[in-house]
C-alpha cells in the first residue's frame, strides 16, 4: 500500500538539504580558471560567497520553521511515520538554525586566519545541520539513528578541519572513535528494543515496553548511554575537553551548542514517549548523571587555563542543569529545557566567537591570560564576553538567570506536587553549583578589565560578520533575560501540543 | 531435516571462525580471513531464515567489500601481531571477560525465553521485491537520508584524504 506523503512537512529541511548537496558543486565550479564571470574567484571571495550562500539556505529554513511553529503539526508519511514536525521539533530546529547561522557568520574570517578556507567546510556544516533537524523530529528508531549519524559524521571531519594542526587531528580522531563507540552502543540498545517490542516506532515501543523485563531495561539503558555520550554528560564526558580544545574554534562553538540541542530533543522524545513506562528507574540513573555532570563539570572548569577547555567543562555542567528539566518530566520541565537550550546557544556561541576572533596568523590565542587588557583594546568584545560569562553563571538580569530559574522552579514545583525530596535536592545542588561556577566565569572579566595587556598583544579587529554575531548574542542574552515570560508561555503550549500529538499518534 | 543439518553445520563454522578472529592475535591476516568465513556462514543462516536479500547483502557487502578493505589495510600497513598490543592491560582483560561471561549467563536464557509468537509472514517476505517496495514507500525518507549521509561521507573523506586542498 502506498502511504500518503506530505512533502510540505519537510519544508524546513529542504533548503538545508539543497545547500548540503549543491555547495560542494559550487566550490568546484568556482575553483576553475575561467568562471561565468570570466575571471577566477580569489580564495577569500570564494569563502565569503559560500558563506553567504549557506546563510541564505539557513535563513530560508529559519523562516519556514518559524511559520511551522505557529501552524499545525504534520507528519511526512502516513502509516508508519518517519518524522513528526510538531511544535517542539520546529522550535529546536529554530535554535539549531540560529546556532548554525551564527557559526557560519563567525567562520568566514576565522577560517582565513587559520589557513583552512575551504568550501567543503560549509557543505559539511549544512549536512550536519540537516542531520540535527531530522534528529529533533525523528519519531522512530531508524530515523533517529540515521539522523544521528548524518549529524555526527560531518562533525568528525570538521573537528579535524585544520589538517596541519596536530591538536586538530587528535581532536578528530578522538571524536570519531568515541562517537563510533557511542553509535554502536546506541544501535545495540535499539536492536534489543526492536527485538523485544517488535516495533521501531517510538509510540509503539512506549505501548509495549515492559519495565519488569530485564532485556527491555537493558535496551533502554544502552539507548540512554548512547545518547549520554552525544550530550557529553558525566560519566560519558571524557572526550569533550580534548575534542573541544583541538577543534577549530568556530567548530567548537557549533559542537558545544547545536549538537546538544538536537541530542536533547532526541533524548526528550525517547524518554517521554518510548521509555515512559521505565521512567522511575531511568530517572534515578539520570538523577545521578545530572548531579555528577553539574558538580564535576564546574569543579574541573575551575582549574583550566585554556578557555576552550574551560568552556568544554562548563558545557558539561550545563548538560547537568538541562538534565534537571528532563528529569522533572512535566510540561513546565520540558518548556524550561527548550528555553534554556535557546539561551545556552546564544551565550556559548558569543563566548566562542570572541575566542575565535583572537586567533591570528594560524595561532589560537585561547588561554585566559590572552584576554588581558581586552577592555581597552577591544571594548565591544570585552562587553560581549563579560555578558556571556555572567549569563553562563546565571547572574540576573541576563538570560542565563531566567533559564536556570525556570529549570529549578519546575523541579521544585514538581517536587511539591508529588512530595519527592530528590527533586528538591536536585534544585539545591543546581543552585550550589551555580555558585561554584562563579569562581571561573568571573575570572574572565577580571582578567579583561583589571589586568593590563602585555605590550606585544594586538588583538584582531572583528570583521563585519563577526560584529553581527557579537551584537546578536549581546542582544539575545540581554533581551531574553528581560522578556522571557511570553516566550516561556508559548513554549509551554508548544510542549503540550507536541505531547498530545505524540501520545495520540500510532501507526 | 536437511535444513537442520545445514543450520548446525553453518552455526558451528560461524562460531569456530568467530573464535578464530579473536584468537589469531599473532597473524592479523588470518584473523581477517576467519572473519570472511564467519560472514559467509552467517549469510547461510540468513538464507535459512528466508531472508535471501540480507544473505546476499551479507556476502556482497561484508565478505566482499568490507573485509577486503580490512585485508588491504593490514597488508598496506604491514601490521604484525606484536603491534596490536596483545600483552597490554591483563587486568582489564580479565574484568572484561568476567563481565561478558556474567552478562551472557544472565541474558542468554532471558533472550531465548522471551521468544514469542511473531506475526505470520507471507511468501514474499524477505525477497528483494518486498524489501524494495517497503524501502520506497514506508521508509522512503530514511532511504533518502541514507543518500545524503553517503554524500556527506564522501565529501568528508575527500577533505581528510586529499593531499592538498586549495
Amino acid at each position: 500500500m502506498i502511504p500518503q506523503i506530505d512533502i510540505g512537512a519537510l519544508g524546513p529541511m529542504l533548503p538545508v538539504a539543497v545547500g548540503a548537496i549543491l555547495l560542494p558543486l559550487a566550490e568546484v565550479l568556482m575553483a576553475r580558471k575561467r568562471t561565468f564571470l570570466s575571471r577566477p574567484f580569489t580564495q577569500e571571495r570564494r569563502g565569503t560567497f559560500l558563506a553567504v550562500a549557506s546563510l541564505l539556505c539557513l535563513v530560508i529554513a529559519l523562516i519556514i520553521s518559524v511559520n511551522g511553529l505557529l501552524g499545525p503539526s504534520r507528519v511526512f508519511n502516513s502509516g508508519n511515520p518517519m518524522i513528526v514536525m510538531d511544535g517542539v521539533a520546529h522550535f529546536l530546529n529554530i535554535v539549531v538554525l540560529l546556532g548554525a547561522s551564527l557559526t557560519v557568520l563567525g567562520s568566514v574570517k576565522y577560517l582565513a586566519d587559520i589557513h583552512s578556507n575551504h568550501g567543503e567546510y560549509y557543505a559539511l556544516l549544512m549536512s550536519s545541520v540537516l542531520g540535527m533537524m531530522f534528529l529533533t523530529s525523528a519519531s522512530n528508531l531508524m530515523m533517529l539513528f540515521l539522523a544521528l549519524e548524518l549529524m555526527s559524521i560531518p562533525l568528525y571531519v570538521l573537528a579535524g578541519f585544520r589538517r596541519s594542526s596536530l591538536r586538530s587531528n587528535e581532536s578528530a580522531l578522538k571524536y570519531f572513535l568515541i562517537g563510533s563507540f557511542a553509535s554502536g552502543i546506541l544501535l545495540y540498545g535499539m536492536a534489543i528494543l526492536y527485538g523485544m517490542t517488535g516495533s521501531i516506532s517510538l509510540a509503539e515501543i512506549g505501548k509495549r515496553f515492559d519495565p519488569e523485563s530485564a532485556p527491555h531495561l537493558l535496551g533502554a539503558a544502552l539507548v540512554v548511554v548512547g545518547l549520554g555520550f552525544k550530550i557529553s554528560s558525566v560519566p560519558f564526558h571524557q572526550w569533550a575537553p580534548d575534542v573541544y580544545e583541538g577543534a577549530p574554534t568556530s567548530v567548537t562553538g557549533f559542537m558545544a551548542t547545536t549538537v546538544k540541542v538536537a541530542a536533547f530533543g532526541a533524548l526528550m522524545r525517547v524518554l517521554a514517549v518510548a521509555l515512559e513506562p521505565a521512567a522511575e528507574l531511568l530517572y534515578g540513573a539520570l538523577w545521578v548523571m545530572a548531579v555528577l555532570s553539574m558538580t564535576l563539570g564546574n569543579v574541573m572548569a575551575i582549574i583550566q587555563q585554556n578557555i576552550k577547555r574551560m568552556l568544554a567543562y562548563s558545557s558539561i555542567a550545563h548538560v547537568g542543569y538541562l538534565l534537571v528539566g528532563v528529569i522533572v518530566g512535566t510540561l513546565d520541565g520540558y518548556a524550561a529545557v527548550l528555553f534554556y537550550l535557546l539561551v545556552y546557544t546564544f551565550m556559548t556561541i558569543g563566548a566562542f566567537t570572541v575566542v575565535a576572533i583572537l586567533a591570528k596568523g594560524g595561532e589560537d590565542r585561547d588561554r585566559v591570560e590572552d584576554l588581558a587588557g581586552l577592555s581597552q583594546s577591544r571594548p565591544l568584545m570585552a562587553v560581549v564576553m563579560t555578558l556571556c560569562m555572567f549569563a553562563l553563571a546565571g547572574i540576573p538580569p541576563t538570560a542565563g538567570f531566567m533559564g536556570k530559574f525556570h529549570l529549578f522552579r519546575a523541579a521544585i514545583e514538581r517536587g511539591i506536587e508529588i512530595g519527592d525530596t530528590s527533586l528538591f535536592w536536585l534544585a539545591i545542588i543546581g543552585v550550589l553549583n551555580s555558585a561554584i561556577s562563579l569562581a571561573y566565569y568571573l575570572r574572565v572579566p577580571l582578567v579583561m578589565y583589571f589586568r593590563d595587556a602585555p605590550p606585544t598583544s594586538d588583538p584582531d579587529v572583528p570583521g563585519f560578520f563577526e560584529r553581527v554575531v557579537l551584537l546578536t548574542c549581546l542582544a539575545a542574552v540581554v533581551l531574553l533575560g528581560i522578556v522571557p515570560d511570553d516566550i516561556f508561555n508559548v513554549l509551554s503550549q508548544t510542549a503540550a501540543s507536541a505531547q498530545h500529538l505524540l501520545l495520540l499518534q500510532s501507526p | 531435516m536437511t535444513e537442520q543439518v545445514i543450520f548446525y553445520v553453518s552455526a558451528f563454522v560461524a562460531l569456530i571462525s568467530a573464535a578464530g578472529v579473536v584468537l589469531n592475535v599473532r597473524n592479523t591476516l588470518y584473523a581477517a580471513l576467519c572473519l570472511v568465513i564467519t560472514m559467509l556462514s552467517l549469510a547461510v543462516l540468513f538464507i535459512l531464515l528466508n531472508a535471501e536479500f540480507i544473505g546476499v547483502l551479507q556476502v556482497m557487502v561484508y565478505a566482499g567489500a568490507i573485509v577486503v578493505l580490512f585485508l588491504f589495510v593490514i597488508m598496506l600497513l604491514n601490521i604484525r601481531g606484536g603491534d596490536m598490543g596483545a600483552d597490554r592491560q591483563p587486568v582489564l582483560k580479565v574484568i572484561g571477560t568476567l563481565l561478558i561471561v556474567g552478562a551472557s549467563v544472565k541474558l542468554v536464557p532471558l533472550l531465548s525465553e522471551s521468544r514469542r509468537a511473531w506475526p505470520e509472514v507471507g511468501p514474499e517476505f524477505g525477497t528483494v521485491r518486498a524489501i524494495g517496495g517497503t524501502l520506497y514507500t514506508d521508509y522512503l525518507l530514511a532511504f533518502e537520508i541514507a543518500g545524503v549521509l553517503l554524500l556527506a561521507g564522501i565529501v568528508g573523506a575527500v577533505v581528510m584524504g586529499k593531499q592538498r586542498i586549495d
